[in-house]
């Protein structure tokens, strides 16, 4: 019997292996940009520009190193540190980081923002979910991109997933879950990058002698803590300030006290190793949840999706949503409305630790002007 | 670890490449080329 194949096929063999090595390289290429970072703009008031490494110097040269930007007043008060980006496709959390960072001025205090505390996290997005890369913001000059990532770690920078994983606060949770930031407090200096990151932030919290800290976070309409401030136990009086602060606004929140049986989390295990008062913000957020429909750029900033008007009118939702959707602009306004109104309790409550920052935006602002016009325009 | 788990990986790579150059039905080249995109980003670390 001949065996040889026919030079036909072997010529159309080779052809097709050259345009599947193509493919793969324009896909790396494709791929490996997302391991860029987005240009933030801090202003003039910056005072110091670290990196997360410089509290841990294990993550230099590593996924899990990320921006610290740290604005110092005058005159000398409390200490702030604002988190965003700890689950990257949560996107109001990050983007809330950006607005503040780029409008800072402090003049009695001192304030640090890490917007993107799970770097790693922002290199690539969840499988299977078909998510968009990145999504855009117009400004008054342009359009201001950003990514949209994934929940954990890039399984590239930090793999093999245990069966089990046990976090340094003794939770038991699924293999997956070691990749997730906040279920890694305090971390451990020898752990895999995520519990490193994890221990950098409460080195972070130590050497820059954080009084408060703010975590930012978004929730699935269907999941219950959602427009909620999480806090630790110590923070129960100014949380209930912060309350009223808001509701006296027009905004409704909930109040959620960090459980002593979840561990891991940024609000119990800051609160607890750090012994500063400690919160966690969650807006709702349809572009990450089990039940939306296509997954676009529009959902994440429009927030309107069909499924769940459907689920909120079958009672399966913990929020109101409806044709209006729950956009990007009032997910991050919440934020910056909370975060504001911390302050004001927290000035009542510790007059001698006060924070005087000026060049926030109003909430009712960012509302109706959109996000962008709060950003610095593109370069 | 990871050298393993590359060489397992260029393994199955260079079987695929060997494979679609031998196979003489398009429809099965053109599946081994498409597996062979995935295996060479996986080869490569890159996602």
């Amino acid at each position: 019997m001949n065996r040889a194949v026919p030079r036909r096929s072997t010529g159309r063999g080779v052809l097709l292996l050259i345009a599947a090595a193509a493919v793969a390289v324009m896909s790396g290429i494709d791929f490996r940009s997302l391991h860029r970072g987005d240009p933030l703009y801090p202003p003039d008031s910056l005072s110091r520009h670290r990196h997360l490494s410089d509290y841990f110097p294990r993550l230099r040269h590593t996924a899990g190193d990320t921006d610290v930007y740290i604005f110092e007043g005058e005159k000398p008060g409390g200490h702030l540190l604002i988190l965003g980006g700890t689950h990257p496709n949560e996107p109001a959390g990050f983007i809330a980081t950006v607005v503040l960072l780029e409008n800072t001025r402090v003049a009695r205090g001192k304030v640090v923002i890490v917007p993107q505390a799970n770097r790693s996290g922002f290199t690539h997005n969840d499988p299977f979910e078909g998510n968009p890369q990145r999504f855009a913001i117009p400004t008054g000059a342009g359009e201001r991109w950003f990514r949209y990532g994934s929940r954990l770690t890039n399984p590239v920078h930090q793999w093999p997933d245990p069966a089990l994983h046990v976090n340094p606060s003794g939770q038991k949770l699924a293999g997956a879950e070691a990749r997730n930031l906040n279920r890694s407090y305090p971390g451990r200096r020898g752990g895999g990058l995520t519990e490193q990151v994890a221990f950098a932030v409460m080195q972070l919290l130590d050497q820059e002698r954080i009084d408060m800290a703010v975590d930012l976070h978004e929730a699935a309409p269907e999941y219950p803590v959602i427009n909620a401030i999480v806090f630790h136990s110590r923070s129960a009086e100014l949380a209930a300030m912060t309350l009223m602060e808001l509701q006296l606004a027009g905004m409704d929140f909930r109040l959620e006290e960090s459980p002593l049986n979840l561990r891991g989390l940024s609000h119990r295990e800051w609160g607890d190793h750090a012994g500063i008062h400690a919160f966690l913000l969650e807006s709702a957020n349809a572009s990450h949840g089990r039940l939306k429909g296509r997954p676009s750029q529009d959902l994440i900033l429009l927030g309107k999706d069909k499924n769940y008007v459907k689920a909120a009118e079958l009672g399966r939702l913990f929020v109101s949503f409806d044709e209006r959707g729950i956009p990007l602009k009032a997910r991050v306004a919440r934020h910056i409305a909370a975060i504001k109104s911390l302050l004001v309790g927290w000035e009542q409550l510790h007059p001698d630790l006060g924070l005087t920052v000026t060049g926030w935006p109003d909430a009712g602002a960012v509302r109706a002007d959109g996000i962008g016009r709060f950003l610095h325009p593109p370069q | 670890m990871a050298l393993i788990y590359h060489l397992i990986v260029f393994y199955i790579t260079l079987n695929l490449a060997v494979y679609l150059l031998r196979e003489k039905r398009l429809r099965w080249q053109a599946s081994a080329a498409v597996v062979l995109v995935m295996f060479l980003l996986r080869l490569f670390l890159i996602k």
